[in-house]
């Protein structure tokens, strides 16, 4: 990858300058050579100046990649990606490219309003953000003096890195633990099998120095939480280096077309492959070597310090039934293929495993990701050059936020209270999707006040119209702000609505995962001021504990990144904020890798209150923990945190150091927690009840996502929403023809819990059997682009006449139960099954 | 730059058989000429082995032209064959060829067909003399268009085989007689930003270097090393697109797949030809 360092752009720069001052004198324009690594600067095609650049970030998804704007008299005209970045090489995304749309969106919220007609009417009046931030204060104020501060609900959908800490603290600030996150719907079952696993969440594929990529259910090229940092990696692996790609997934995806070989999979039968080849590596020996070494660190049987053979033993006895015939049987893969594959993935290192949201959004979600963990394990392609990293990001330093205790309402953000239905053992990401039906289960008087920040539970979630009967309800949700930059399918249903600024207006230090396992350290920069009275919310939540009478060393968003920022060591000394204003970007050099074979020095262990646990092998703090005498560290609620290193052999590491569960510093392929929950302590099979009695004519209803559009976010950025205006619904030739369906007809599509209508695509690249809509069209609102509405004070905009298309497409949400994984609770979003008939 | 003069000319002379054959013809065929003059000869190499029709290129067009709803500069086409479950899907990137002409003429169609083609400045590029016209080529083979001589026939864009051309509903044409017209636009190779030395915007958005911009006549450049790695310029009729119009394109395709056996639209029709050259996801 062609990197311009300053010094060769300023050389080129005067090179350049002298062959056009030449030129000038010739009415010469073009220059001769090749200019293939020219970039960073950008010129208006209309008077040929000069466009400002502004190094920052984008967020236009969770990737937020580092990226540089370009500004044009005031104006912002352009993003480009950062070419200093080691994440991105100088590459965003179509979305990322689009988000200047989002600043100049003629349905952007630009006022502080109050509704006026009765909720849900649309009726709006503008008010002063003096009027606004006095409105929550007062309320937020009134719920603390009467020693309720719980009963404030913040919910927010996306808030990362300094957004996140600054916002969540003040929030916190103010008393109220009641906080609400979207990780449910999100990818939830990964983070929770990879803290029963491995510890902290978040696997990096090292894909430079990979020999084979094998994918599961992710459309990585296309859409993905660490998107084109990981996906322009793969088409040079590819490409240059002629690293083979598989891709295992429900339909083909644009990463399945660009795949060295695509191979359908039935939905949520992935785990059932997994497994199989399991088996298959097992039976042939393929684990010898590097698979041996690292079973080392692994938990495979309840004794922690058992022999690599026992380890083996104990694993083949557990998989002897999940044999390739048997998971052929499941998963539609034939044995042989399944077989092959299992051996060429276990024989070509180093490899990577991706399997992101296809096999994870299924009832055996969690377990299926555990199962993922076991196949990386045994062919030793974990935290090595070349396989599933345990991620590495920057760590910044945060100024000082506010200490407040908080209280919080239980048995609103975890699903159900045990024993009932929609409880699960393990929602260490919490279950956002259940929260609306759990503020509806506990009845009027849980909150108060409720804070929407960036977040839409009405689209987002499963079972739309259950949720807008919900929100529409006063008495379950008095008093509702959102807080958001469009007017959204959830804003319509509040009662205030504070204009945020969009990503390009403001200020972050960010930390996305870095895939060389070094950790880029980059930041967010205002590329133009916020347009009308819009805001950024971590002012606005400033403001209101600054009012509460709450002292804080800030009074704005920007000084408190730009304090932080001063204060990172390593960003410091080359220069703060100051450097990281005009390079954006910042990283130590040092790959991060084998991070579990760190070792703890013995003075750990012999610090106050640091016990032996014998079943987990695991030196821990028990005094810290307020554990008694002799309590065990798995049963201990919160022990994990007070972990201090793992004794193996006779060596003390520090191992995959636990966090939000119980572990000890072993993969721990074998989980205590999992058994104590009653289930199986290996990765376990376990049919979807739902989809036990399927009829010839029921269908499986999966989703998905396409390289133009975030989640249900981007659909008013006119650029993108033009490309991908609506979704059809995906559905095979054979499938199709036995209910008279033709490519473009309306068709119905009804599951247990309600029925839409949309259009349907007839296609080879769906699997008969099932039918794929993407989730990201059907709004109700959001603006003209996206649902040919505009939102209340909507302006005019000179391609209003140019707008080409009329439907707006239908969202899959609506037909969707939200329903956990049987462990961590995460969404279903993708085992409903339905029928599917011509309208 | 002698010496690179010398290599483009061997290089042109013993690489470009249908360049040097229409060399004998008209006696000042592009190619040549530019070596000659010591301009470079921009060109276009698509690699469809990397493209995975993210439209990011789509999009960063856009951006960078403010191009209106509807219409585009640069677009990706999706291209479908077989059945389950060895269906196969393969994307190709569509632009402006920025065609050196027919090999008989030495001019592109558009800017045969344009009434204004030679209307505008004298100009001088290394040793070359030109015109600006409406519509017109300029010695290092960017097609470009200027709204200010543009008279709003539209005969370019019926002209042009590939149908990137469009009339641009947010642009008025500068003529005092033609001021209430709309104008054209197209793909400018972003003339703009190569006279800076800048690569096009395109190059620079495409994450997984499926598009490289560079100089023939510098035997040094990526373009030039592509298109003699793969032969690009020998075998045309693979190559490029429509190569029996003979328009002699400077977009090249890498394609030992054979995506493009799979790719057609009805170039003769113009309606089919326009609607083909959009962007769009099902």
């Amino acid at each position: 990858m062609a990197q311009l360092t300053r010094r060769n752009f300023m050389k080129f720069a005067v090179a350049s300058g002298a062959v056009l001052a030449a030129g000038e004198g010739m009415k010469s324009k073009a220059l001769a050579g090749d200019i293939k690594t020219q970039t960073g600067r950008d010129f208006s095609p209309t008077t040929k100046k000069e466009r400002k650049a502004i190094p920052s970030a984008c967020w236009q998804c969770v990737s937020r990649d580092s990226m540089i704007g370009f500004v044009e008299d005031g104006r912002l005209v352009k993003l480009e990606g950062q070419p200093k970045s080691i994440r991105g090489n100088g590459h965003i995304c179509a979305r990322g490219q689009a988000g200047l749309t989002s600043v100049y969106d003629p349905d952007r919220i630009l006022h502080p309003m109050k509704r006026i007609g009765p909720r849900g009417s649309g009726q709006w009046k503008r008010i002063s953000w003096d009027e606004a931030v006095g409105e929550l204060t007062s309320r937020i104020k009134k719920l603390r003096d009467a020693g309720t501060p719980e009963k404030f609900l913040y919910h927010y959908g996306r808030a990362k890195a300094s957004s996140g800490k600054l916002i969540g603290g003040m929030v916190k600030a103010t008393g109220t633990g009641s906080i609400g996150n979207h990780t449910g719907v999100c990818e939830s079952a990964k983070w929770t099998a990879q803290e029963m696993t491995w510890g902290g969440h978040f696997d990096n594929w090292d894909i430079d120095n990979t020999k084979y990529m094998l994918i599961f259910g992710s459309n990585i090229l296309e859409t993905h939480t660490n998107h084109m940092s990981v996906a322009h990696r793969i088409m040079h692996a590819k490409v240059d280096r002629g690293v083979k790609m598989v891709t295992f997934d429900v339909r083909m995806s644009n990463t399945a077309a660009k795949s060295d070989e695509y191979i359908p999979i039935k939905q949520g039968t992935d785990m059932a492959v997994f497994l199989a080849m399991t088996k298959v590596i097992l039976d042939k020996g393929l684990y010898k070597g590097a698979g041996e070494e690292f079973l080392e660190y692994c938990k495979c049987t309840e004794k922690h310090d058992d022999s690599v053979a026992n380890k083996i033993a104990a694993l083949k006895k557990h998989y002897a039934n999940y044999t390739p015939a048997w998971a052929a049987q499941i998963s539609g893969v034939p044995a042989s293929t399944i077989e092959r594959i299992a051996v060429e993935y276990a024989t070509t290192k180093p490899a990577v495993l991706i399997a992101y949201r296809g096999p994870v959004t299924t009832y055996n979600g969690t377990d299926c990701e555990r199962a993922r963990q076991v196949l990386s394990s045994i062919t030793g392609n974990v935290d090595a050059p070349g396989t599933n990293c345990k991620a590495v990001g920057a760590g910044w330093s945060s100024a000082a936020i506010p200490k407040a205790k908080t209280k919080k309402v239980k048995d609103i953000f975890d699903g159900a209270p045990k024993g009932e239905p929609e409880s699960y053992p393990f929602p260490t990401h919490h279950a956002s999707h259940q929260v609306l039906d759990r503020i509806k289960a506990k009845g009027p008087g849980t909150f108060d006040v409720a804070v929407w920040y960036c977040y839409t539970p009405v689209f987002a979630n499963g079972n739309h119209m259950r949720n807008i009967e919900i929100v529409k309800d006063e008495k379950l949700l008095p008093f509702v702000v959102s807080c958001d930059t469009s007017y959204g399918d959830s804003t319509h249903y509040a009662d205030m609505i504070m204009p945020d600024a969009t990503y390009l207006e403001r200020y972050d230090w960010e930390d996305m995962v870095d895939p060389t396992q070094i950790g880029e350290f980059y930041i967010r920069q205002a590329l133009v001021k916020p347009l009308g009275e819009a805001r950024d919310f971590g002012d606005v939540m400033i403001e209101v504990v600054n009012r509460l009478g709450i002292k804080t060393d800030y009074k704005t968003k920007e000084e408190y990144v730009k304090m932080s920022v001063d204060m990172t060591p390593g960003v410091k000394e080359a220069g703060g904020w100051a450097y990281m204003a005009k390079h954006g970007v910042w990283n130590d050099g040092k790959a991060k890798f084998y991070s579990y074979k760190k070792e703890v020095p013995a003075s750990a262990i012999k610090e106050d209150g640091v016990v032996y646990d014998e079943q987990a092998g695991v030196y821990w703090n028990a005094k810290k923990a307020h554990a008694k005498p002799g309590d065990s560290y798995f049963k201990t609620k919160n022990a994990y945190k007070y972990y201090v290193a793992t004794k193996m052999g006779n060596k003390l590491l520090a191992g995959f150091k636990p966090d939000k569960i119980n572990k000890s510093g072993y993969m721990e392929l074998w989980s205590q927690v999992v058994k104590d929950a009653g289930y199986n302590a290996l990765p376990e099979w376990i049919p979807a009840p739902n989809q036990k009695n399927m009829g010839p004519n029921d269908m499986h209803l999966t989703t998905y996502k396409v390289c133009v559009q975030t989640h249900s976010r981007t659909q008013n950025n006119k650029w993108l929403t033009e490309i991908y205006p609506n979704n059809h619904a995906w559905i095979n030739p054979k499938d199709a023809s036995k209910r008279g369906i033709g490519d473009g007809d309306k068709i119905k599509v009804k599951s247990s819990i309600a029925e839409m209508e949309t259009y349907a695509h007839v296609t080879e690249n769906a699997q008969p059997g099932h039918i794929h809509i993407s989730h990201h069209m059907g709004h109700y609102q959001y603006g003209r682009y996206a649902s040919g509405k505009r939102a209340p004070e909507g302006r005019d905009d000179p391609d209003d006449k140019n707008i080409h298309w009329k439907w707006h497409g239908s969202h899959p949400n609506q037909v969707i139960p939200n329903r956990g994984d049987r462990l961590g609770g995460f969404q279903r979003w993708n085992d409903t099954v339905v029928q599917v008939r011509k309208a | 730059m002698s010496k690179t003069k010398k290599v483009s000319r061997r290089d042109v002379l013993k690489t470009g058989g249908a360049v040097a054959a229409a060399a004998t013809v008209t006696g000042m065929p592009a190619s040549i000429a530019e070596a000659a003059t010591g301009n470079p000869r921009w060109a276009f190499v698509v690699d469809l082995r990397r493209c995975v029709g993210c439209r990011t290129c789509t999009i960063s067009c856009k951006s960078e032209f403010n191009v209106p709803l509807g219409r585009w500069r640069a677009v990706i086409k999706t291209v479908d064959w077989g059945k389950f479950p060895t269906a196969r899907r393969a994307f190709v990137p569509r632009l402006c060829n920025h065609c050196a002409g027919e090999s008989d003429t030495g001019v592109p169609p558009c800017v045969e067909k344009c009434p204004e083609a030679k209307s505008g400045k004298r100009m001088k590029l290394g040793n070359e003399r030109y015109r600006t016209g409406a519509t017109y080529k300029r010695p290092d083979g960017m097609i470009l268009v200027d709204m200010d001589l543009c008279i709003g026939c539209y005969k370019c864009i019926d002209a042009c085989p590939y149908g990137v051309r469009y009339v641009d509903p947010n642009v008025k044409l500068k003529r005092p007689d033609r001021e209430k017209d709309l104008g054209i636009g197209k793909c400018t190779f972003c003339e703009h930003r190569v006279d800076q030395g800048i690569e096009p915007s395109c190059v620079q958005a495409c994450p997984h270097e499926t598009r490289s911009f560079g100089d023939m006549n510098d035997p040094g450049s990526k373009v030039s090393k592509l298109i003699k790695e793969f032969g690009l310029d020998k075998k045309r009729a693979d190559t490029t697109l429509l190569p029996d119009e003979g328009t002699m394109p400077h977009v090249f395709y890498i394609d030992p797949e054979g995506v493009l056996d799979h790719y057609s639209f009805d170039h003769k029709n113009q309606e089919k030809r326009l609607a083909e050259y959009r962007d769009n996801i099902i």
